[in-house]
């Protein structure tokens, strides 16, 4: 065995080894293993694991397995949330390991709860599965006027604005927004996604809005869909 | 209820919030949110909310309770949800709290009334748990609830079937209220002994109110707890089997021994539910929520002998000033052909709403009226 070979084979073990610890993360999302995923993620980052590739390639792998099977009916949305919950619990010590600009890399999103409507749980899942995924949200809180979105999304330069309504005496305030940013000539630049109780498809198209998720991990995949393929970005 | 068989299909009312119940019976001379939502009385509030709730705010509330199942009455509704509503305390001028340990924004409703929107748990730790000064006395809750039914069940029972639930919302719902949803997996796993002290609390306080309910005359009780969401159950249903079937089988199993009949609400998509419910021993369903995932249709085809179908017109667009009378009355035609044949079915809104305009819910009853006879 030549030097060359030794090289390869310890580089092999190395990525072997990071693979393992990566799945373990993996594992740990998937079967709600709260008691020990601040562990076996201390463990990733004393291997010398990248932050952002414990996120890219192990939470968020674990979210997107939770999602299927949330999708697919094997999971609900306590589940969802328990996930979601663990991966609160890691994501201020990745946070803390990453270097300046690392995090949230992958697009700007605004979350709110229209004004008049103060239900903030859909809103938190989709916060909490957005973050895990990269991306940079600024959650705006309930009971959120149009002037504060549209304030906000100019400030920011936000790519996605998404509005959380559960009571259809709020409904005015997608509308609102979706006038407000036409009128501001930045329609085309940020994109606006409902979803709550009281939405449907045939909202979207009433209000003007660009995308209806009809739950937490449709937001995530609308949110996707519009960032990678450079929609809203 | 009993599968017996009616002349026409019944309507059912879910609940009348102030802004529709003033349309039926008159405006007051002063709307409640002025009456409340102003300084000097945000001040009283701030200074006495606990002291002044027993003696000055709750009986304004049962009188708007009383107004509901009243204007649900004059509107020619077949039955109503009447809820009676006394387990909370006002914390200062925008806060109340629940005796179950949740906390409430007090608000305007949008055309001058005050109506509450959850706005989180009161209880986040096993010490604030053990703290909370607000735990409902079962006995003395029963006993106001028996006091505001018997006057109900004199005055309207004769005019309208009434469906009670006094102040003990559902199990399940009132645990995600007080500790908070994002929190229940974590403490069905870590707070056990919690969560069980928490559902045999609550189920206390179910079994002595639907039982004071029935000594004051009601027959049929009402049980809201929203198990599910837009696309699907909130947990596992194995997991509220577990958690919460042993509760509702007592509770209906309490109700039925007296010869009543059980209504279970349940908001969102409770398709893979309704057998569970079923085996729980419920007699009716509502909601079947137009804007979830949940096929009232093939729930007709599925347990329509077994259970009920009460529900289907939608508040998101139908019974809002947005909808044309016209698609109220197609809606209503269509629910009936589909839905009554075989009986079983009261046609009604999914939900109460605060914008829900009067002439709207006149327009679906006088349609069902119309549409909904029975052919001999």
């Amino acid at each position: 065995m030549n030097m060359v070979d030794i090289k390869t084979k310890k580089v092999d073990q190395q990525e072997l080894l990071m693979e393992k610890s990566i799945q373990s993360v993996i594992t740990a999302i998937d079967e709600f293993d709260f008691d020990n995923i601040t562990t076996i993620v201390q463990n990733c980052l004393d291997e010398g694991i990248d932050p952002l590739q414990i996120i890219q390639k192990g939470i968020s792998k674990g979210l997107d397995i939770v999602g299927e099977k949330f999708d697919s009916g094997e999971y609900f949305l306590a589940d969802l949330v328990m996930a979601g919950e663990i991966v609160n619990e890691v994501m201020p010590l990745l946070k803390e390991n990453m270097n300046p600009g690392q995090s949230g890399q992958k697009g700007k999103i605004i979350m709110a709860t229209v004004e008049g409507d103060i239900h903030e749980i859909g809103k938190n899942i989709v916060c909490m599965l957005l973050d895990a995924n990269g991306y940079e949200v600024i959650d705006l809180g309930v009971d959120v006027t149009t002037e504060k979105i549209l304030e906000k999304a100019k400030e920011t330069g936000a790519h996605v604005i998404g509005l959380s309504c559960l009571l259809s005496t709020t409904i005015d305030g997608i509308k609102n927004l979706v006038e407000s940013l036409e009128k501001e000539g930045i329609k085309n630049e940020v994109k606006v996604i409902i979803g709550g109780a009281c939405t449907s498809e045939g909202l979207k198209t009433e209000m003007g809005a660009d995308a209806y998720a009809e739950t937490a991990i449709d937001a995530v995949k609308i949110v996707k869909n519009f960032t990678e393929s450079g929609i809203a970005v | 209820m009993e599968g017996k068989t009616v002349d026409r299909v019944p309507t059912f009312c879910a609940g009348l919030e102030d802004r529709t119940f003033n349309e039926v019976l008159g405006q007051p001379l002063l709307k409640s949110s002025k009456l409340f939502l102003n300084p000097v009385a945000g001040m009283i509030c701030n200074k006495w909310g606990p002291k002044i709730t027993k003696p000055l705010v709750q009986p304004q509330i049962s009188a708007g309770m009383e107004k509901r199942i009243k204007a649900a009455a004059e509107l020619g509704f077949d039955a109503t949800w009447a809820l009676y509503d006394e387990t909370f305390v006002i914390l200062n001028s925008k806060k109340m709290a629940r005796y179950y340990g949740s906390i409430f924004d007090a608000i305007d409703d949008g055309f001058g009334n005050i109506t509450y929107m959850y706005s989180g748990p009161g209880i986040t730790s096993r010490d604030e748990f053990e703290a909370w000064p607000y735990w409902p006395d079962a006995d003395e809750v029963a006993q106001r609830s028996y006091k505001f039914y018997s006057k109900i069940v004199k005055k309207y029972g004769e005019k309208i079937c009434l469906c009670g639930q006094a102040s003990a919302y559902g199990i399940q719902e009132a645990l995600l209220w007080t500790i908070g949803f994002e929190k229940v997996p974590i403490w069905v796993r870590r707070e056990k002994d919690l969560v069980a002290r928490f559902i045999d609390l609550a189920e206390e306080l179910c079994l002595k109110t639907n039982m004071a309910m029935m000594d004051a005359g009601i027959e049929i009780i009402l049980q809201s707890d929203d198990f599910a969401f837009k696309t699907g159950p909130m947990m596992n249903p194995k997991m509220i089997n577990e958690l919460f079937g042993p509760s509702y089988r007592r509770l209906i199993k309490a109700v039925h021994d007296r010869g009543g009949k059980y209504i279970l609400h349940s908001c969102g998509d409770n398709t893979l539910l309704f057998d569970m419910f079923i085996d729980w021993g419920v007699d009716g369903l509502h909601a079947y929520e137009n804007t979830s995932t949940v096929d009232i249709f093939n729930e007709k085809k599925m347990h329509g002998n077994q259970a009920t179908i009460i529900g289907g017109v939608g508040i998101d667009y139908l019974l809002t000033e947005r909808s044309k009378h016209s698609e109220i009355v197609d809606e209503v035609k269509m629910l009936i052909e589909k839905l009554s044949p075989g009986g079983r079915f009261l046609l009604g809104p999914i939900h109460g709403m605060s914008n829900m305009p009067a002439a709207k819910l006149k327009t679906m009853i006088d349609a069902a009226h119309e549409y909904g006879r029975y052919k001999n």
